[in-house]
C-alpha cells in the first residue's frame, strides 16, 4: 500500500475540504461579506468549480492513472451537455426528467468514449494525443454545423431544471449541494477504484506496458475501461453544466482551450492525485472567475481614467500570469502542488527513506557459479 | 511424454524486419534450458515471441498441450508460463508488495496467493524488509529479485528469464543463480534462460542452444557446449 496521507484531526485533506464545502452555505455572512465588492456570489461560482473538478476527475482517470495523454476531454463534456439538451428541452419530444438525463448523459459519453477508444487506443503517446485533439475539434465543428439537431451556435435551451420548486432559481444552495454531492460520490468511487485490482492494473500499465502484459494484464481492455470511465465522468459534468446554464451553450464552450485548461489543472494540482485534481481546478478556475474580477475591480478604483487600456486591466495580463505560473511549476515542482505519494517518490527519491547500502564484497566470491563470473559486459 | 514447451521453425520480428528466421527448441518438464548468443542474435525476441508479447509470423509454439501460436501475452500467464523480462521492468511506483500482487493478477485464490507471498518473502528476505517501499527505490539486485519473485507469483510451470545478471554485482548474481537452481531442483520448475554470460548460463543449465542471427546453430547438453572448442572461442572468451 502507498504511504497514507497525513491526517490532521483524523481527517484527510480531501475530507477536510469537502467538509468545509458542505458547511459553507450554512454561514451566510461569508456569502454576503466576502465578495461583496465584485458583486459576485461565491456560492454561485463554486458549483462551476465542482463541475470542472468532476471533469478533471474524469480526465485524471485517463491521463493520471493510466498515462494516456488525452487532449479532447471537452468533447465528452459536450456529449453530456447535448444529451441533456436533446432529452430535456422542448425542441424534442422526449422532455425526460433531470434524474433520467443525468445518468443518460454519463452513459452516452462513456459510449462515445468506447467508440473512439476501440480503434485508437492501440496508438501510443503522441499519436493518441493527436487523435483525441482532433476528435475534440471535430466534435465542436459538428455541433456547430448540424444546426437541425444542435441548434448550431445558439445552443439548445431551455433545459428543464430538476424541480419546479421556486427555491431552485431563487437560492444557490440546491444546485450547490447537487453538484457537490455528485462530486463527493465520484471522489468516493475513485478512492475505492484506486485501491482496487483495476486501479493497480491501470498504474502498472502506465509504468510499463510490456511488463504489465507479461503479468497477464490485457492492455487494450484496461485502456478502454479507463477511457469509458473518464468519458462517463466528463459526460456527467456536461449534464450538470448544461443544467446550470439552462442551455447547452455555444459549441465554442467545448473547444480545445477547455481541454487544455483541464490538463493544466491536473498538472498544477498533481497528475494522478484526486486532491490535486480538486485543488488544481479550484486554483485555476478560482483565479479565472473569482480573483481576476476582484483584481480588475481594485485596479479600476485606482485608475478610474484608464479608458479601456488593456494593459491597465488584470484580464489583459491574465494569460501571461498563467503561463509564467506553469513554467515555474515545471521548473520547481514538476510533480504538481498536491501530488499522489507515488509520483512524489519517483521525482524526489532522495527525500524518501534512505536505503541501507548493500554489502558487496568484490574479489572474493562464494559458490562455484560466481567463481566463473567475469565475462559480463 | 511431449516436452513442456516446443517451438518449431519460429519466425518473427518487428516492423519490416524479421529477427527470428528459424528457431526450433524445446524445454522438458523439470529442465533448465539456456539460449546463448551474441547481441542481436534473437534471444530476447525468442522469449517475447514464445510468451506472445511479439506476434508469431511463422512456425509454431506449443506449451503444455496448448497451441500458443496465436495466443496473446495476457492469456499465456494463466496457462502457466511467466516471464521476467529483460531490464527487470518492475513497476517503480508500485510498492514491493503491490508489484508481487501484480504477479498474481490472473489468480483469484486469495489464501493461496497469501501463502505464495510468504514463500517469496522466505526466498528473498530483503523483499519482506522493503515490502512497503516503492519498487523504484530498490537497488538493481533487489529489483531483479523482485522481478523473479513477481514472475513466480503466478505459479508458473515454465519461467522465462531474460538476462537476470544484467548490471549486477558478482555476488548478487551468485545469489540469484543459486535461487534459480534451487527452484528447479526442489520444486521442479522448468526455466528457459537467456543470458549474455554464457559460461554462467551453461553451468546452471541442463541443455543449451546457440543462436546466431535468428537461427539455432548448435544444440546440445550444457556440459558438452561448455567444453566445445568453438563455443569456448566464440562465447567464453578463450
Amino acid at each position: 500500500m502507498p504511504p497514507p496521507a497525513r491526517k490532521p484531526f483524523g481527517l484527510s485533506w480531501e475530507g477536510g475540504i469537502f467538509l468545509a464545502l458542505l458547511l459553507y452555505p450554512l454561514f451566510p455572512m461569508f456569502e454576503r461579506g466576502l465578495f461583496a465588492a465584485t458583486g459576485r456570489s461565491l456560492g454561485e461560482q463554486l458549483p462551476l468549480v465542482f463541475i470542472f473538478a468532476l471533469l478533471a476527475y474524469g480526465l485524471n482517470v485517463v491521463v493520471g492513472y493510466t498515462g494516456l495523454l488525452h487532449l479532447g476531454i471537452a468533447a465528452f463534456f459536450a456529449v453530456g451537455a447535448y444529451t441533456a439538451g436533446i432529452f430535456s428541452t422542448a425542441a424534442y419530444a422526449f422532455q425526460w426528467p433531470f434524474w433520467v438525463v443525468l445518468p443518460l448523459g454519463a452513459l452516452a459519453a462513456a459510449g462515445v468514449g468506447l467508440l473512439l477508444g476501440a480503434p485508437t487506443l492501440r496508438l501510443r503517446g503522441d499519436y493518441l494525443a493527436l487523435v483525441t485533439l482532433g476528435f475534440g475539434e471535430v466534435t465542436k465543428f459538428t455541433l456547430k454545423n448540424v444546426v437541425g439537431i444542435t441548434a448550431g451556435s445558439q445552443g439548445l435551451s431551455p433545459i428543464n431544471p430538476p424541480t419546479d420548486h421556486p427555491a431552485w432559481s431563487d437560492d444557490f444552495r440546491p444546485f450547490y449541494y447537487l453538484t457537490l454531492g455528485v462530486l463527493i460520490l465520484a471522489a468516493l468511487l475513485l478512492r475505492n477504484l484506486e485501491r482496487s485490482r483495476l486501479g493497480r492494473a491501470w498504474i502498472a500499465l502506465r509504468e510499463d506496458e510490456l511488463a504489465a502484459n507479461c503479468m497477464g494484464l490485457n492492455p487494450a481492455k484496461l485502456k478502454l475501461a479507463a477511457f469509458a470511465l473518464g468519458s462517463g465522468l466528463a459526460g456527467l459534468a456536461g449534464v450538470l453544466y448544461a443544467t446550470r446554464l439552462t442551455s447547452t451553450a455555444d459549441p465554442n464552450a467545448y473547444d480545445f482551450n477547455r481541454s487544455i485548461f483541464l490538463v493544466c489543472c491536473l498538472i498544477v494540482g498533481g497528475l494522478g492525485s484526486r486532491l490535486g485534481a480538486l485543488l488544481g481546478v479550484m486554483l485555476l478556475v478560482g483565479f479565472d472567475n473569482i480573483l481576476t474580477p476582484i483584481i480588475d475591480g481594485a485596479i479600476q478604483q485606482q485608475f478610474p481614467d484608464a479608458g479601456g487600456k488593456i494593459f491597465l486591466t488584470f484580464t489583459g495580463w491574465r494569460l501571461a500570469v498563467f503561463g509564467l505560473a506553469l513554467i515555474l511549476m515545471m521548473r520547481f515542482r514538476p510533480e504538481g502542488l498536491f501530488p499522489s505519494s507515488r509520483v512524489k517518490h519517483e521525482l524526489h527519491p532522495d527525500e524518501a527513506v534512505s536505503e541501507p547500502v548493500e554489502p558487496i564484497t568484490m574479489g572474493k566470491t562464494t559458490g562455484e557459479v560466481a567463481a566463473i563470473d567475469g565475462g559480463k559486459a | 511424454m511431449p516436452p513442456l514447451l516446443e517451438v518449431t521453425a519460429l519466425r518473427s520480428g518487428y516492423g519490416p524486419i524479421d529477427v527470428l528466421h528459424d528457431i526450433g527448441l524445446s524445454v522438458d518438464a523439470g529442465e533448465i534450458v539456456t539460449m546463448i548468443g551474441a547481441n542481436g542474435a534473437g534471444k530476447t525476441t525468442t522469449l517475447l515471441t514464445v510468451s506472445g508479447a511479439v506476434r508469431v509470423r511463422g512456425g509454431r509454439v506449443a506449451f503444455d498441450g496448448h497451441d500458443l501460436t496465436r495466443t496473446p501475452a495476457h492469456k499465456v500467464v494463466s496457462l502457466g508460463m511467466a516471464q521476467s523480462p529483460e531490464g527487470r521492468k518492475i513497476f517503480p511506483r508500485l510498492t514491493v508488495l503491490e508489484n508481487l500482487q501484480m504477479g498474481a493478477f490472473t489468480r483469484t485464490d486469495k489464501p493461496a496467493i497469501a501463502d505464495d507471498l510468504e514463500k517469496m518473502f522466505g526466498l528473498f528476505p530483503i523483499l519482506k524488509e522493503r515490502k512497503g517501499q516503492a519498487g523504484g527505490l530498490l537497488s538493481g539486485g533487489q529489483q531483479q529479485m523482485l522481478a523473479i519473485a513477481r514472475a513466480l507469483m503466478s505459479r508458473p510451470k515454465l519461467l522465462l528469464l531474460d538476462e537476470p545478471s544484467l548490471g549486477l554485482a558478482p555476488q548478487i548474481v551468485t545469489q540469484i543463480f543459486d535461487i534459480i537452481r534451487d527452484l528447479n531442483a526442489k520444486q521442479g520448475m522448468s526455466v528457459l534462460l537467456v543470458e549474455q554470460n554464457a559460461r554462467l548460463a551453461l553451468k546452471v543449465a541442463h541443455r543449451g542452444y546457440v543462436l546466431e542471427t535468428g537461427r539455432v546453430t548448435l544444440a546440445d547438453k550444457a556440459s558438452v557446449l561448455l567444453n566445445d572448442p568453438r563455443i569456448r572461442a566464440a562465447y567464453l572468451g578463450e
